[in-house]
C-alpha cells in the first residue's frame, strides 16, 4: 500500500463514517428477511455475500419465497440495480489508472452511499492511488457493517415465531426506498404505471406481466418527463 | 419453507445481475460511453421496479384484488410513517404493528 493510498483511505473514511449508520437498520431488516423466508443462516450469509446489493437482495426474496421462476427472480434483480450503469458510468474517469482487478473489486462494491460520498473526489484528486484508497475505505467498511449486521438480523430472526409474518418487512423496505424516489412526478407516474400495470398483467404466463409492467413504468416516466419539459 | 442446493445457483445468477451493472463502467473505462436518452429513461427503472414488486404484494390476497386488507393498510401507514418523521426504524414498527393488529383482531 502506497502512502498516498493510505491517505485516500483515511480521507475517505472520516468523510463516510457517518453517513454509515445509515445502513445498519437495511441490514438487520435484509438479515431478518432471509430468516423470515426460511433461509438457513448458512443461505442467507451465502447470498448477503454473494449479492451485496440491498434492494435486489429485498426486491428477489418475495419473488424466491413465493417460488418464481428463476429468470424472472433474475432479471428483478438486473432491473433493480440498473441505476448503478448509470453511477459506474459517472464514476469511470476516477479509475483511469487503476490496475483491472481493482476495478472488478471497486464494481462489486459499489453502493448508492459510497457514489453519493466519492464522486467529487473521484473526479478530481489527480493521483489514481489516493482515489483508489479514497473509494475502497468506505466501500469496504459498508460491505463489513453489511455483514455483521445482516448476521445479527438472521439470528433474531430465528428466535421469532413465523406468524409474525417477518418477511413482509421486504415489502415495507421497498416502500421505504420507493416514497422518496416518488417525489418527482415522472418517477411517480413511472411507480403508478409498473404497479398497477403489475396487477392488471398477473395472469400473463411466466409472470411476465412484471417485466412488461417495468418496462411500462420507464416509458410512462420517460414521456412524463419529456412532456414536462416541452410544456415549460 | 425449506430450499436446496439449487437456491446457490439463482444467488450467484443474482450476484451476476447485480455486479455487472455495478461494474460496467468502472470495469469497461472510457472505451464505452452510455447515450443521454438511454441514461435519462433508466433513472425510472428503480421506481417502476419496486412498484411493480410492491403494489401486487399489497392489494392481492390469493390472486384477487382485496382493497381492503391487512397488508394494504401497512403499507399506507408504512408510507405514512415515512412522511412524518424521518426515524429509520418507524415504518417497520408501525407497518409491522398494524399488520400484525389487524390480523390479530380481524
Amino acid at each position: 500500500m502506497s502512502p498516498s493510498f493510505r491517505e485516500g483511505a483515511r480521507e475517505g473514511f472520516r468523510v463516510f463514517l457517518p453517513l454509515s449508520v445509515g445502513l445498519i437498520p437495511w441490514a438487520l431488516v435484509t438479515g431478518m428477511t432471509m430468516g423470515g423466508v426460511g433461509f438457513t443462516p448458512l443461505q442467507a450469509m451465502g447470498m448477503n455475500v454473494i449479492v451485496f446489493a440491498g434492494t435486489a437482495q429485498l426486491g428477489t426474496l418475495p419473488l424466491i419465497a413465493a417460488g418464481s421462476p428463476v429468470w424472472l427472480i433474475v432479471v428483478t434483480a438486473f432491473v433493480l440495480n440498473l441505476r448503478f450503469i448509470i453511477f459506474s458510468a459517472a464514476l469511470a474517469r476516477g479509475f483511469h489508472g487503476v490496475p483491472r482487478a481493482e476495478r472488478w473489486l471497486a464494481g462489486h462494491l459499489l453502493t448508492d452511499g459510497v457514489f453519493a460520498t466519492c464522486l467529487e473526489k473521484m473526479l478530481s484528486h489527480e493521483d489514481p492511488r489516493w482515489r483508489l484508497g479514497y473509494y475502497l475505505a468506505p466501500s469496504l467498511w459498508s460491505w463489513l457493517l453489511w455483514q455483521v449486521f445482516a448476521f445479527c438480523g438472521v439470528m433474531a430472526a430465528g428466535s421469532i415465531p413465523k406468524s409474525w409474518s417477518l418477511e413482509f418487512m421486504a415489502t415495507i423496505a421497498l416502500i421505504v426506498l420507493l416514497v422518496p424516489m416518488a417525489r418527482l412526478r415522472p418517477m411517480l407516474l413511472a411507480a403508478l404505471t409498473g404497479g398497477t400495470l403489475a396487477v392488471l398483467l398477473r395472469g400473463m404466463p411466466l409472470r411476465l406481466g412484471v417485466i412488461v409492467a417495468i418496462i411500462g413504468g420507464i416509458a410512462a416516466g420517460f414521456a412524463a418527463e419529456r412532456w414536462q419539459g416541452a410544456a415549460r | 419453507m425449506t430450499y436446496d442446493w439449487t437456491l446457490w445457483i439463482v444467488f450467484i445468477l443474482i450476484g451476476l445481475a447485480t455486479t455487472l451493472p455495478r461494474g460496467s463502467f468502472i470495469i469497461l473505462g472510457e472505451r464505452a460511453s452510455l447515450p443521454e436518452g438511454l441514461q435519462k429513461a433508466l433513472r425510472y427503472a428503480p421506481a417502476a421496479a419496486l412498484a411493480a414488486i410492491v403494489v401486487p404484494d399489497v392489494v392481492l390476497v390469493g390472486g384477487v384484488v382485496e382493497v381492503l386488507n391487512p397488508k394494504l393498510a401497512a403499507a399506507f401507514a408504512a408510507v405514512l410513517a415515512t412522511q412524518v418523521s424521518r426515524n429509520p426504524w418507524l415504518p417497520f414498527i408501525v407497518g409491522m404493528g398494524v399488520l400484525l393488529g389487524l390480523r390479530h383482531f380481524l
